[in-house]
């Protein structure tokens, strides 16, 4: 009989065990709560764009809680399949303010609730508005010449395989919507060189930063869908 | 051990040795030089002496009554089958014989299939809708060889299919070469493994009794499929006048049920719960089971995530919130699983990176029931049964049969207080659904006007065709589109789901749709199956098994050009290695040249138009072939589809 361990069993309890024990500690405790926001956040939800603190605070108490773990330097998320429904995309919020620290600090969800000692309110104020700062790139249009070329690349690097066509995502593959992208450059750069989800990494040896640009482009071409009103057939 | 007196006489036995006592009779010990054809035509050879002289030899008896396969059909009668999906083998020749002359080619009735995995699969989609087993007839060795994928996805998804294998065990009487090679010891060893059940009768009594054991056996929960060899001497002997034969009453035994005391603590848990959640997967057998998942939730105002083995809840039921299994689990206090194949799976996520990670995503301190006939009767080598759950209460029972006592339970352990607090709960599980509803539709709106055309265009182009008819949804395949059925369309019918293939082996889809369509036709109902073009590519010939038999089907197919799927696992290894992922499509594209199903279609017998890829023409082509459906007929619209 073979007595040894199966080595990625082994490997898969004791990293269970080890995100389980940080998970109760705390310092993901944030970025669970996080995920409760916008597991419920949806197009219902009034967009705010008014600046309530210091941005540049809120990218440090961002970090220093280590939201990133789960949600990414730039908030970007996990996407999921399946039943596994991944990490919310968090940049940019579109709770309101008084959303936002309330599901903080009584989240729904997998995180424990994230009291005034761990962050006071003025921080999270913080977080909130440098939450708000991650918006896509400029609106400067796309050249055409660029869209054509970065959708060549999307094409040749397959990320419609999982994306879609027109970066329109599935729940079947885990892909997230991309098109247009709701992420700033350097997050959609940043995530595709060191995903946090199902996604796999994309070094600069395979796509440059170049081609990373051109695809970007590409995603930004792409016009908003029609609205659902206008489809009868989404109606019924 | 085989009497002697039920073994009947032996057709085979008596044949050789009539002939064998004319060829002593009849020539000498030596053998004659061998006459050429034009000798014989000019000088025929005399007589000779002793032939001249002694009683002519007896005439070889070359006709019979009836054999042992008429009465083997009087047993599958008597089991109510209804068909028998076959691909003609000549180990069972007998049984096809008495199946279409002496038994009139009704109940059962032959189907004719070009594959033995089509036959399977075709029983397995027919036991999804009619919840009873079908017939399938298959060669001992090749048959049950191509038969053993669709075998093993029935094993998984816990679905009887009563398999009847030819064989010829004694050899003495194989005929050389073919039957030699189509013969077998124990020709459902490779199988048990996953089979329930298994035998090889050596009398007709035996068979009999074997056959209504193997019946009943394939239909108490666990319910699998089980096999039945039937040896050809056994089929083709004639049946001895003074033999007694006798088909054995059945009853199919009452499933099993929690025990008491188990479902009582069962009750008391999601009563005293803030946020109990039901999973729910192979849990309903029937429209009855479904309505009792109903009941049981809509008592709790519980959540219920719907993980798809079987159409258990109307999917825009208010407690429906599979769309936030997520959310739900995670926030559950008490999770109570009725037939889940993977409860590990269910409250843990899985990432599959250089290391495989988990975690678990349900509170550590959250109850977690289990009741369930189906995770009861697993074998030791195929690893179906899924990772290690550690359970707080582990009830082995079928969940539909236990049922009733549950709600009953939970009925008496509710207070009258809590109706508000009940009230305020499913209010707000009814807020998300329309929340998530309306996410969805907005998610649709995305690439609505691209080519390829989205998936999620695609199955509202077919929702809007087909939600005024009583329409059946007999494909397993909506998680390769998105899921966008189970998200758009309104499913509230026992038979308009027929969940998945369980082993998730290829080439089910197909099959199993025209099995689903065959057992939908005398309902008049309306079959359509979204088809994957990889999965149809692996036996396409049952589309010609509809058309050849009336089956009335609208087959739509995704044909997104690819194994998909595959593709995107090159892509991760190739990711990983850094390599670039030009080359992935090597070994996982279906194009250059792109297969016309369409052509393959109307080959086959099938309306067929395509390939679509224009959105804008998807309504008309689908009225276009509704039309041809509603006649009792088959049509295939080719749509050229993006990946998911």
């Amino acid at each position: 009989m073979n007595t040894q361990p199966y080595n990625r069993s082994a490997g898969s309890k004791e990293v269970e065990h080890k995100q389980q024990k940080r998970f109760v500690k705390g310092w993901s405790v944030l970025v669970a709560c996080l995920i409760a926001i916008l597991a419920t956040s949806s197009p219902a939800f009034p967009q705010q764009t008014t600046k309530l603190g210091d941005s540049q605070n809120g990218k440090a108490v961002y970090e220093k809680l280590g939201c990133t773990q789960c949600h990414g330097a730039q908030g970007e998320g996990v996407s999921g399949a399946g039943s596994n429904a991944g990490v919310p995309r968090i940049a940019s919020t579109r709770l309101s303010f008084t959303d936002f620290l309330q599901q903080v600090r009584k989240p729904k969800g997998q995180m424990p609730p994230f009291s005034t000692e761990k962050v006071s309110d003025t921080d999270l104020t913080d977080v909130y508005t440098y939450l708000q700062s991650l918006k896509p790139a400029s609106e400067q249009p796309v050249s055409t010449a660029s869209a054509s070329k970065g959708e060549r690349l999307y094409r040749d690097y397959g990320c419609y395989e999982c994306h879609g066509f027109q970066g329109q995502g599935s729940s079947s593959t885990g892909g997230a919507r991309l098109g247009p992208p709701r992420i700033p450059f350097s997050a959609f750069v940043s995530y595709i060189r060191q995903p946090t989800g199902e996604m796999p990494p994309y070094t600069a040896k395979v796509v440059s930063d170049e081609d990373a640009t051109e695809i970007y482009n590409f995603l930004r071409s792409i016009p908003p869908p029609p609205p659902l009103k206008s489809i009868p057939l989404l109606n019924q | 051990m085989a009497k002697a007196e039920d073994a009947g006489i032996n057709r085979r036995d008596f044949l050789k040795n009539a002939a064998a006592g004319a060829a002593v009779l009849a020539t000498p010990h030596v053998a004659p030089a061998r006459p050429t054809e034009t000798n014989l035509a000019k000088n025929p050879p005399p007589m000779s002496r002793e032939a001249e002289v002694e009683t002519p030899a007896p005439v070889e008896v070359l006709t019979e009554e009836r054999s042992g396969s008429d009465f083997m059909i009087d047993v599958l009668k008597s089991l109510n089958i209804e068909y028998v999906c076959s691909n003609p083998g000549s180990s069972f020749r007998g049984l096809q014989e008495s199946l279409i002359n002496y038994g009139g080619n009704k109940n059962p009735e032959f189907i004719t299939c070009m594959h033995e995995e089509s036959s399977v699969a075709m029983a397995h989609g027919y036991f999804k809708i009619e919840g009873r087993p079908l017939g399938v007839f298959a060669h001992g060795t090749v048959g049950l060889q191509h038969a053993a994928m669709a075998i093993y996805n029935a094993y998984c998804d816990r679905v009887p299919v009563l398999i009847i294998g030819g064989n010829i065990l004694d050899a003495t009487k194989r005929m050389p070469p073919v039957e030699w090679a189509h013969s077998v010891q124990d020709a459902a060893a490779f199988l048990r493994d996953f089979t329930k059940w298994d035998d090889c009768p050596v009398s007709l009594q035996h068979f009999a009794e074997s056959a209504v054991r193997a019946y009943k056996t394939a239909m108490t929960p666990p319910m699998m499929p089980v096999l039945l060899i039937a040896d050809a001497e056994l089929q083709e002997n004639p049946i001895r006048a003074d033999l007694k034969l006798r088909v054995p009453s059945m009853v199919l035994p009452a499933p099993p049920q929690g025990e008491s005391g188990a479902v009582l603590e069962t009750a008391r848990l999601l009563v005293a719960a803030e946020n109990p959640v039901i999973v729910v997967d192979r849990t309903a057998h029937n429209a009855a089971g479904m309505a009792m998942i109903v009941e049981l939730a809509e008592t709790l105002q519980a959540a219920v995530i719907d993980r798809g083995g079987r159409m258990n809840l109307p999917s825009r039921h208010p407690l429906n919130q599979t769309r936030r299994a997520y959310q739900e689990i995670s926030n559950a206090d008490v999770i109570l699983g009725l037939e889940v194949n993977d409860f590990w799976g269910t409250v843990h996520s899985f990432r599959d990176q250089m290391e495989r990670t988990s975690q678990l995503i349900a509170k550590p301190d959250a109850k977690r029931i289990s009741i369930g006939a189906g995770g009861q009767l697993y074998k030791a080598n195929y690893q179906d049964f899924q990772r290690y759950p550690e359970l707080d209460l582990d009830i082995a029972a079928d969940a539909q049969a236990t049922l009733p006592s549950l709600i009953e339970a939970v009925k008496k352990q509710l207070d009258a207080n809590s109706k508000s607090a009940l009230q305020a709960r499913g209010a707000r599980f009814a807020s998300a659904r329309l929340q998530s509803l309306q996410s969805d539709r907005e998610a649709a709106t995305y690439a609505w006007d691209a080519s390829p055309i989205s998936t999620a265009r695609l199955c509202a182009e077919l929702w809007a065709q087909i939600k005024d008819e009583d329409w059946s949804l007999v494909s397993s395949v909506v998680n390769f589109v998105s899921n966008w059925p189970l998200k758009l369309w309104d499913f509230n019918k026992y038979h308009q789901f027929i969940g998945n293939s369980g082993g998730y082996g290829i080439g089910y889809n197909a099959p199993a749709s025209v099995g689903a369509a065959l057992a939908n036709r005398k309902y008049g109902r309306l079959s359509v199956n979204i088809q994957c073009d990889g999965d149809l590519m692996y036996a396409p010939g049952v589309l010609w098994t509809a058309a050849h038999h009336r089956i009335p089907l609208l087959t739509v197919m995704h044909n997104n050009r690819a194994y998909h799927q595959e593709t995107m696992q090159v892509q991760i290894m190739a990711d990983r290695h850094s390599r670039g992922i030009d080359r992935a499509k090597i070994g996982t594209a279906i194009d250059d040249p792109d297969i016309n199903y369409a052509k393959l279609a109307q080959g086959l017998g099938h309306y067929a138009e395509g390939p679509i890829t224009d959105p804008k023409d998807l309504r008309p082509a689908l009225q276009r072939a509704i039309a041809v459906v509603k006649k009792g007929e088959q049509a295939l619209l080719d749509v050229h589809t993006q990946p998911r």
